[in-house]
């Protein structure tokens, strides 16, 4: 009955002391539909991932595994300190990974979600202020203070009194993502951040992630923005039918595809 | 209809109202502790624990409260015996006692459904966010869960406050003198029933008015962010400008 | 213990059975003639006409918000009183009360009708106004709008709602049993009291009531699926 075992972080991939993420051979079916057929990947501090791939190519289920919010079969993965391994059991079975270390992980990571998921019965700024509060336990002072800091930087101060039904869709995945970086994590996952938005509004979330992108954040980004990918990125991955198909930086893979299948991913969403 | 004896007859059923109030504030209390305990058991329990808690759920909600109340106070009369023997004679022999407990049954029997109603309606992204950001099992209850589904739920519980103090009249079938039972006495004195009846009527009328009026406040209160934005105009104007 | 209320000599399988027949019919009886006062004050609080709107609103918030046993009583010594009154007239002496039966009928209507007219108007507001813009703009006159767009919907979005008071119906029957209906909830006490077992009776009661509130329910769910044929629901 394996279960989830600490990584020693010495010993994974050669000269990946600096490695934020690491993602390892990692195997997910939901019944008898595999999603994910081994994927690995890599990305250090200050990298941008962008994820692409067409819908079924388990782009999605992939980032959701790096939060534990689906639990892969099999497979390992890290995230700064924290290495986490799956296996299945004689039974079958995958044993859960214990529940304090997932809050750890969780705790680590920022996710933005395609459909922003901002608590409806708090305003923005106490939706910003909710998790520093009572999951890392900061004083409330610092943490509003922090939150109106973030919120100005992402553009909607004026806003943060007001409940999220009344921001427009770019407004509150703005929010957010500020909700995101009061956790401080070390990396920041978003989820096809901009597929829920009318195209006007596109345009000032990519902004911010641009600009978190320059400060040296470490993101992971599923997206079908190929300019996003193309212009911001250092690193791209194409997924296709839940094995890594293509990888590289943003020049050589959109110059120079080589894989087919990626070839005619762009072509078909130029 | 004399005014006089009308007015008398106000006095006299106003001195049911503490206890009305009191056996409905009771019941609704303890019940909807019950409730919200069962709801999300019945949510998130083994199929041990759900099965015995929906039979509950069904048979109180699919009987009439009149035989609740007779089973309880006429019924466990049965077994005298056997509650002597555990002491639990003395509450049971109360019609007091019989009375909260059935009345309490049965709201939280509704209370269940009405709650698990609220716990279905929060929405699935706001709990996994929740999730995202490292916050244990009882903290997503508390924060978010909760404070959602609650809100979901209080035009359902507020309807049902308002049919438990209905049902306390019920009471005075078990020789309670609530309202409905002091109408019933003076009835009997001075077989003025008609007159008697309706203000008492209009007493419970009264009653029903103001609580509806204080959970609508609440209701009011608590739905902030289910209403239009209070400045909307300048908003709009601000969004225009930025952009 | 509960052989008593078998089907043998000293069983009283049958007159609970009996019993529970006649709150079946009761509650039927008061569930269909709540449906006209249901509808006919649906039509007046959705109509033009002030008054109307008023009358409707103060029915409905009345017996909603008055105890059902007050309303079941009001009636029973209300109608015995001017039944009493009018029989004096007649030269008949005494108290002459309302037929029980008939009184349970009339005041479960009134009660259900109440809580109906809430459910039809619920259910005339969630049709889609188009519907009704695309009928006049088709040249419907009033009543066939009404015949053949507007009644149908409101029936079938009323379903759920009509159900719901209809188990409220089947239970508020009980309360007849004080002014002397010899219903289920009679019945047993009568049993309960001859053979001085009330705990076999009231459980059987129940049980009884139970049984008709699930066969009843299934049904009321039976019908809302084949209703929303057709229908693309969340």
């Amino acid at each position: 009955m394996t279960v989830a075992l600490m990584i020693d972080r010495n010993a994974s991939a050669g000269g990946a002391a600096r490695a934020a993420v690491v993602v390892h051979d990692l195997h997910k079916s939901f019944g008898a539909l595999e999603v994910l057929k081994g994927v690995s990947l890599q990305a250090r501090q200050g990298d941008v991932v962008s994820i692409l791939g067409s819908s079924g190519s388990g782009k999605s289920t992939m980032l959701r595994c790096l939060n534990l919010l689906e639990i892969p079969d099999s497979g390992a993965i890290a995230i700064g300190d924290e290495a986490l391994r799956f296996a299945k059991n004689r039974a079958g079975r995958v044993a859960l990974p214990d529940r304090r270390q997932v809050e750890r992980l969780r705790r680590s990571t920022g996710m933005v979600f395609q459909s922003f998921n901002l608590w409806s019965h708090m305003t923005i700024l106490e939706n910003v202020i909710e998790a520093p509060i009572h999951v890392l336990k900061r004083p409330r002072a610092e943490c509003i203070a922090e939150a109106e800091a973030l919120l100005a930087k992402v553009g909607i101060s004026d806003r943060r009194h007001h409940y999220p039904a009344h921001l427009s869709g770019g407004q509150q995945q703005r929010a957010a993502i500020a909700r995101a970086l009061a956790m401080q994590p070390k990396v920041l996952l978003f989820d096809e951040p901009t597929s829920s938005l009318d195209p006007e509004l596109v345009g000032e979330v990519l902004r911010v992630m641009r600009a978190l992108a320059e400060e040296g954040r470490t993101m992971l980004v599923v997206t079908h923005e190929m300019a996003f990918a193309r212009d911001v990125s250092s690193h791209v991955v194409f997924l296709h039918q839940g094995k890594v198909d293509e990888e590289g930086a943003p020049a050589e893979v959109f110059g120079n595809p080589k894989s087919m299948r990626f070839r005619q991913f762009l072509s078909a969403t130029r | 209809m004399e005014m006089a004896f009308l007015a008398d007859v106000f006095m006299q059923l106003m001195r049911g109202v503490p206890l009305t109030l009191q056996l409905a504030g009771t019941s609704v209390a303890l019940g909807l502790v019950m409730a919200l305990i069962l709801a999300i058991t019945l949510q998130s329990g083994p199929p041990l624990v759900v099965w015995p808690i929906r039979g509950y759920v069904t048979a109180f909600r699919g009987t009439p409260l009149l035989v609740q109340i007779f089973l309880i106070y006429y019924g466990l009369g049965q077994f005298r015996p056997s509650l002597q023997a555990l002491g639990l004679w003395g509450l049971f022999r109360e019609p007091y006692w019989c009375a909260i407990l059935a009345l309490t049954l049965n709201t939280a029997a509704y209370g269940t459904e009405i709650i698990r109603g609220g716990l279905q309606s929060v929405p699935f992204g706001q709990i996994e966010a929740a999730r995202a950001c490292g916050m244990s099992r009882s903290l997503v209850y508390r924060r978010v869960i909760l404070p959602i589904a609650l809100r979901q739920a209080l035009p359902s519980y507020g309807n049902e406050i308002i049919l438990m103090i209905k049902g306390t009249s019920l009471t005075s079938i078990v020789t309670l003198l609530e309202i409905t039972g002091i109408a019933q006495q003076i009835i009997s004195q001075t077989y003025r029933a008609v007159e008697v009846f309706a203000c008492a009527g209009a007493i419970y009328l009264t009653m029903n008015y103001i609580i509806a009026h204080l959970l609508a406040g609440l209701e009011h209160r608590l739905s902030a962010h289910l209403r239009a934005a209070p400045d909307f105009e300048s908003s709009v104007a601000i969004e225009g400008g930025l952009h | 213990m509960f052989d008593l209320v078998g089907f043998g000599v000293g069983g009283w399988g049958a007159a609970l059975l009996k019993a529970a027949l006649t709150t079946f019919a009761l509650s039927v009886a008061g569930f269909l003639s709540g449906a006209v006062l249901g509808a006919l004050a649906a039509f007046a609080r959705l109509s033009g006409d002030r008054f109307a709107r008023g009358a409707a609103f103060a029915y409905s918030a009345l017996f909603r918000g008055v105890p059902d046993l007050l309303t079941i009583y009001l009636l029973y010594f209300g109608g015995s009183v001017a039944l009493t009154v009018v029989g004096g007239w007649f030269g008949a002496r005494g108290f002459i009360g309302l037929p029980a039966f008939a009184t349970g009928v009339v005041a479960l209507a009134v009660i259900s009708g109440a809580y109906q007219a809430e459910v039809y108007r619920g259910a005339f507001l969630a049709i889609h106004r188009g519907e009704l813009d695309a009928a006049r703009a088709y040249g419907m006159s009033g009543p066939t709008m009404l015949r053949r767009i507007v009644a149908p919907q409101v029936l079938r979005y009323a379903i759920p709602g009509l159900g719901n008071v209809w188990q409220l119906v089947l239970k508020d029957s009980a309360l007849v049993s004080v002014i002397g209906l010899v219903e289920l909830m009679r019945e047993a006490q009568v049993g309960a009291g001859s053979t001085r077992q009330p705990f076999v009776f009231f459980c059987s009661a129940a049980a009884l009531y139970l049984a008709i509130a699930i066969i009843t329910g299934s049904l009321f769910r039976h019908v809302e699926r084949r209703s929303l044929r057709g229908v693309r629901t969340a």
